[in-house]
């Protein structure tokens, strides 16, 4: 009885799909789509290390525990991750500290800073890096230190500074929802406020930052940018990932490198979706509440404060190098100052600029739709598969970049799917791998938003496209922006997935600038990454105003009850 | 003519979690409404009133049967297509859009002409008392202005069905008498075949043509408020609508429309339709609290010893013990007249014979 | 409505704007293995010269071209290989990936050395594998600047060495190549006292990269100490720029290459190409190479003052062609060897 109830439910879902065309149609090909660009290159990825050649040999996945030089870069990278996710955990957590729980000046600013290295192409930091603490950089001659970035340090010393961000993030959000009266309450019972801070506040936090411990972690796993440029001798996985399929041409190899990279980011991401998350003892009422408890003593409050100046200033004169590098003649040996650096970014990397605008233009909206209407049918709508929709939609959140660019070359170069050498295939990898952080965003403000607005639009008789255009978009606005401004930016900085996919037709200036990092020219390619950083800021600026314009007539979302 | 606009045939509706758990919402639930009445779906909260409702509206699909409207099976019809419109608890309003582009809403999607809806919208918020604040955005109305926005954009496409999912429950009492009146004088004015889903019986009763009660997904009983409160079809209606004694009985003699039981000690004949009695079955007798006198010891059907008063000003209930020790709660209007007894005291009680409604035991 | 307008005009710009900027004039796709700047020139003074052709191209090390043609051998994406040691072109030929063009006047009067008997691939210039070093950094060790192979292993060079990695970079499977073949048997390929070698070489190397010249950049900022590159991107990238650095040769002989050039099969665009192909044996491209040091084939172009010729420096008979096949077999072995 129960089965059959069941099975007829399902009957009448399909049936009620077969009857709404529109949706049954969108549904379609979004799942076509998601299969096609998602799973398919997963597929071919573990085709391609397991049946090489067609027939199937795990040789090259035995290999890789027989030889050192296969294993030894995944442990590197668990070194660096672990080291990486500890550090840059720490960091996040004074930054978040100190601007949700203390009363210092300058929280914006802070703020600010501590959200830079978003913006930035990633591999600035480790231009930065070498640029301060190179062999021969302007920290390492003034103290006449004789160390050696490259490697392990240089590693941690960068990703620190490049992903701490996400876990400040993550850190403010549940530092800030906290509710103070239960720290009030501990207080009140007598316990002195380092007490409370150990065993309320710290406890309170800790599925926020076992959650930005484990979102570093990965982050660090697949950073791509970063290791190609300091990794010295110390060689981690992505990077032999690249070497194996761009200079050895050896497919299955790197193939098999990408899995065993995928499988720790895959566990980690199962793990903190299905168990890390639900541990969370906060419960997210919509409304942040105000005001906690301010630490205001001194000796509480000025460490922090120390500590954040400090990082500030370490991040601020990363950039700060950098952007004095980019007008220098010859960075180190002849430092008068020059445009010419800009100036040959123009010239060599004029097309370069028109290319990756250009893709990003494209890209950017259409991720940003899709990913709204996939969090908008996730949310709304019932349908069969909703789950699975979900599930793969997000996957990508958890492939590192690698994997996806060795996933396209191998699925999209032969037909019927024959995309390499295009621009599309670029567009490609920027939407369905930024897709996971928009449809994450919709999903939570569609569920702030009362269902019953649009319920109310159907039953007016508008469809299902006029429902979402005129009442879904504009009510979810402000994360259509965010994701707009996320996607954008990543075209604008990624590398690992893309420098699989670009071709003599189409250039990134991502690309441009790794190649410029590894011909040694440092000022030019510090030129090109304010470049980047400029077009970035001013994308930013724009499509704020334009989707203000479209969709804002200052309206303050009725929250459901 | 079949003059029926909404038809609800065996309707079965079951939310199921995965293959383990599920939750029969409605359970073969039948309904007919004719063209231009209101009908009132009444239970209370989790009894499937407002799944059958988002059924007809379109929002949720029926496991089994079929919902028909102007005889045209509308199961398989997507919610923009029915022609039905509903007035939302929340009240569903576009925030990001002004009260005249709310209300426009609707009849812009039809592709009315502009000049026609500008009439149209403004005709409606005149018959509401909203006139001259189109340009308003909604998020600056009052609560029960909203409410009065959201039944503007309902009515003004002109709807086969209007549906009203709870529409004052997120208003304060004055207000809710006030805004019921209106709905109930606008639907008549208009005759938009409607149906009303709450669970206040006042506000059900005070607007119903019929009222449709429901309990764990089933109807109960459809009839008028004065039929479901003086013939309540079973123990359920009997007490979900008013208050209710139910007293033990047993059938002495069934004549014509006209049933003689023994109730206490006393031979009480009641007038109901005897078809489904048959003698020396025991049965229970409705009898609702201000249809019983309370008078001198042994003057009345039966004695009892008062337990407690509640004294509410126009109203004094008491709660009484029978001989048989069995509770029984009985209302005295205007009790500054009466006089006021006290607790301990031991009174006669005697019932009114009109009132008394015999239910089946049940089981 | 409005909205509606606005939105499709976007839409509208963005579309024009990538459909417009794509199509205009005839285009042909290269890949390059000079360093950008020098492709830079090369190629503006070829569109220059040809103002109906526009060139799209990619720069990437010579083995990289080579990868990237073998991924693309099913859909081809660019037409012509221009640049890079001539052992990643031989591995191509033999892979069947080129094109021949024995038709070309350049290619049929060009000495036998310094081309593809099928018509495969044809030289451009030759360049010779040297060793630079940072004066500052020899002063502040106390050590002369490296003049053989065995000189590199001196323990005050230790962790001071940058070249780019073999399997990636032109420069550095020459430079392997030249170690393989002065060290040990001059036979091609390892053998036990070349293991020993390499991997106490590897032990010297601070870190390797994608590309071959970068090195000499990294040694005149003082990054590293010693780079081993080709000379004529020494003095064009170290010397001419003012960076501190002296170049200096092996004494056992040197390792060289024969920048090569191949039609590539299957590319879109065979006709453009075979007109950029006869251009770049021209006097007049050839010439260009006078400002970039390199030694030009074509006997009528000038060659740059202060050039690295055959005549200043020893040379090892390196068996390229054995190379050229066999590079696979090599870089298993260095991978086994260095553990990297």
């Amino acid at each position: 009885m129960r089965l059959s109830s069941y099975r007829r439910e399902l009957q009448n879902e399909i049936k009620r799909l077969i009857h709404d065309p529109v949706l049954l149609s969108i549904v379609v090909v979004i799942f076509a789509l998601l299969i096609i660009f998602i799973i398919f290159p997963l597929v071919k990825v573990v085709q391609f290390s397991l049946w090489p050649g067609g027939k199937f040999d795990p040789k090259y996945f035995l290999n890789f525990f027989r030889k050192t030089y296969y294993w030894r870069p995944l442990i590197n990278s668990m070194i660096v991750g672990s080291l990486v996710s500890l550090f840059g955990t720490i960091v996040a957590f004074i930054f978040a500290y100190g601007i949700t729980r203390t009363d210092i000046p300058g929280k914006g600013i802070f703020r600010l800073i501590a959200v830079m290295p978003i913006v930035s192409p990633p591999f600035l930091i480790a231009l930065a890096a070498i640029l301060l603490l190179g062999n021969h950089g302007v920290i390492t001659d003034a103290l006449r230190l004789n160390w050696d970035i490259y490697g392990l340090p240089g590693l941690v010393l960068t990703e620190t500074m490049a992903y701490f961000p996400i876990a400040f993030m993550i850190l403010e959000g549940v530092l800030a929802k906290i509710d103070p009266s239960i720290e009030e309450a501990a207080l009140d019972m007598g316990a002195s406020k380092l007490r409370t801070f150990l065993t309320v506040t710290l406890p309170l936090a800790i599925p926020g930052i076992a959650s930005a411990m484990l979102l570093v972690f990965i982050r660090s796993l697949e950073d791509f940018g970063n290791p190609v440029v300091i990794q010295g001798n110390f060689q981690v996985l992505t990077v032999a990932a690249y070497h194996a399929v761009t200079g050895m041409y050896n497919m299955p190899l790197g193939a098999t490198l990408a899995i065993f990279m995928l499988l720790p980011t895959l566990m980690i991401f199962i793990v903190q979706k299905y168990y890390v998350a639900r541990r969370s003892y906060i419960t997210v009422t919509g409304k942040p509440s105000g005001v906690g408890l301010k630490s205001t003593e001194p000796h509480v409050k000025y460490p922090v404060l120390a500590l954040m100046i400090f990082l500030s200033g370490v991040i601020l004169l990363m950039y700060g190098v950098v952007l004095f590098g980019s007008f220098t003649k010859i960075w180190g040996i002849d430092n008068t100052l020059t445009i010419q650096n800009y100036l040959y970014v123009f010239k060599v990397g004029g097309q370069y600029v028109l290319d990756t605008i250009q893709i990003a233009l494209i890209a950017t909206p259409i991720g940003g739709v899709l990913s709204i209407l996939i969090a908008y049918l996730v949310v709304r709508k019932r349908f069969i598969g909703r789950g699975a929709m979900e599930f793969i939609s997000m996957l990508n959140f958890a492939v590192p970049g690698v994997v996806v660019g060795i996933g396209y070359i191998l699925a999209f170069n032969t037909p019927p799917l024959r995309l390499s050498g295009t621009a599309l295939i670029i567009i490609l990898v920027f939407i369905f791998r930024r897709m996971p952080v928009g449809i994450r965003d919709g999903i939570a403000q569609l569920q702030q938003i009362d269902p019953s607005i649009e319920e109310a639009s159907s039953s007016l008789g508008a469809g299902f496209f006029r429902t979402f255009t005129r009442v879904t978009l504009p009510l979810v606005a402000p994360a259509f922006l965010s994701g707009l401004v996320y996607i954008f930016v990543r075209c604008m900085t990624a590398i690992s997935a893309v420098v699989f996919v670009v071709s003599a037709s189409w250039q990134l200036l991502t690309v441009a600038l790794l190649y410029e990092v590894d011909q040694a020219n440092l000022a030019a390619a510090a030129a090109y990454g304010y470049v980047i950083i400029a077009i970035v800021l001013t994308a930013i600026v724009f499509m704020r105003f334009v989707v203000e314009r479209l969709f804002q007539k200052g309206f303050s979302p009725i929250a459901r009850e | 003519m079949n003059d029926l606009v909404v038809r609800f045939e065996h309707i079965v509706k079951v939310f199921s979690e995965g293959t383990h758990r599920e939750v029969r919402a409605v359970d073969d639930f039948s309904l007919s409404v004719a063209r231009g009445q209101l009908v009132t779906l009444l239970g209370p909260s989790g009894c499937g009133k407002t799944t059958t409702l988002r059924i007809l509206a379109g929002f949720e699909s029926a496991t089994s049967g079929s919902v028909y409207i102007e005889d045209r099976c509308v199961n398989d019809i997507p919610p923009q297509k029915r022609e039905t419109s509903m007035v939302f608890q929340s009240y569903g309003l576009f925030p990001h859009m002004t009260v005249y582009e709310n209300v426009a809403y609707g009849l812009k999607v039809k592709h009315v002409p502009k000049a026609q809806i500008k009439r149209q919208v403004a005709e409606v918020l005149s018959l509401v008392g909203l006139e001259g604040l189109e340009r308003r955005s909604v998020g600056q109305l009052s609560g029960g202005q909203q409410q009065r926005v959201a039944l503007c954009r309902a009515i003004v496409t002109k709807p086969k069905v209007l549906l009203f999912d709870e529409p004052l429950s997120n208003l304060d009492a004055k207000l809710r008498k006030g805004t019921r009146e209106q709905i109930r004088r606008l639907q008549q004015e208009l005759g938009i075949t409607s149906i009303y889903v709450t669970h206040d019986q006042a506000e059900a009763m005070s607007i119903s043509d019929a009222i449709a009660v429901m309990n764990v997904g089933r109807l109960q009983q459809l009839g008028t408020a004065e039929e479901i409160y003086s013939r309540p079809a079973n123990r359920f209606v009997a007490d979900f609508i008013g208050e209710a004694n139910f007293l033990p009985a047993r059938i002495i003699e069934v004549g014509d429309g006209r049933v003689t039981i023994r109730i206490f000690e006393t031979e009480i004949t009641v007038e109901q339709d005897s078809t489904n009695f048959s003698p020396n079955e025991e049965v229970e007798a409705v009898v609702r609290p201000e249809a019983v006198d309370v008078i001198e010891v042994d003057q009345g059907d039966v004695n009892a010893e008062i337990l407690f008063s509640h004294y509410t000003g126009s109203v004094v209930l008491y709660a009484l013990k029978l001989p048989d020790g069995s509770r029984m709660e009985v209302q005295v209007a205007n009790p500054k007249e009466r006089g006021l007894l006290p607790v301990g005291a031991r009174v006669g009680l005697r019932l009114h014979r009109k009132s008394i409604h015999l239910l089946k035991k049940e089981l | 409505m409005k909205k509606g307008l606005l939105i499709l005009s976007v839409m509208l710009v963005v579309f024009l704007a990538v459909f417009t900027l794509g199509a205009a004039k005839q285009v042909l796709h290269i890949y390059t293995a000079f360093d950008a700047d020098q492709a830079e020139v090369y190629i503006n003074a070829f569109m220059q010269s040809h103002p109906d052709i526009d060139v799209k191209w990619v720069r990437l090390s010579s083995w990289q071209v080579l990868a990237r043609i073998r991924a693309e051998a099913a859909n081809p994406q660019a037409s012509l290989w221009f640049g890079g040691s001539n052992t990643s072109h031989i591995a191509a030929a033999q892979d069947g990936l080129l094109e021949p063009y024995k038709e070309s006047l350049a290619w049929q009067f060009m000495p036998k050395q310094f081309k593809d008997p099928d018509g495969m691939w044809i030289g451009l210039y030759v360049g010779y594998i040297g060793f630079v070093s940072n004066t500052n950094f020899l002063k502040k060790v106390g050590a002369e600047a490296p003049t053989s192979w065995q000189d590199l292993l001196k323990p005050e060079f230790k962790g001071e060495i940058s070249l780019a990695y073999p399997f990636s970079s032109g420069t550095a499977y020459t430079t392997l190549c030249g170690m393989l073949t002065a060290i040990g048997s001059s036979k091609p390929g390892f053998d036990p006292e070349d293991d020993a070698y390499i991997k106490a070489f590897d032990a010297q190397v601070h870190h390797y990269n994608e590309s071959g010249s970068a090195c000499i950049t990294q040694v005149g900022q003082g990054e590293v100490g010693i780079g081993i590159a080709f000379s004529h991107d020494i003095l064009k990238k170290g010397i001419a720029k003012g960076f501190p650095v002296v170049m200096t040769f092996p004494k056992e002989g040197t390792s060289y290459e024969i920048g090569g050039m191949a039609l590539i099969k299957g590319g879109p665009e065979p006709e453009l190409a075979k007109i950029f192909y006869n251009w770049a044996l021209s006097k007049e491209a050839q010439d260009l190479y006078k400002q970039f040091y390199r030694i030009p084939l074509n006997p009528e172009a000038t060659v740059a003052k202060g050039c690295v010729t055959a005549a200043d420096v020893k040379v090892l008979p390196i068996d390229l062609l054995w190379y050229g096949e066999h590079k696979d077999e090599i870089i298993d072995h260095w991978h086994e060897v260095t553990g990297k």
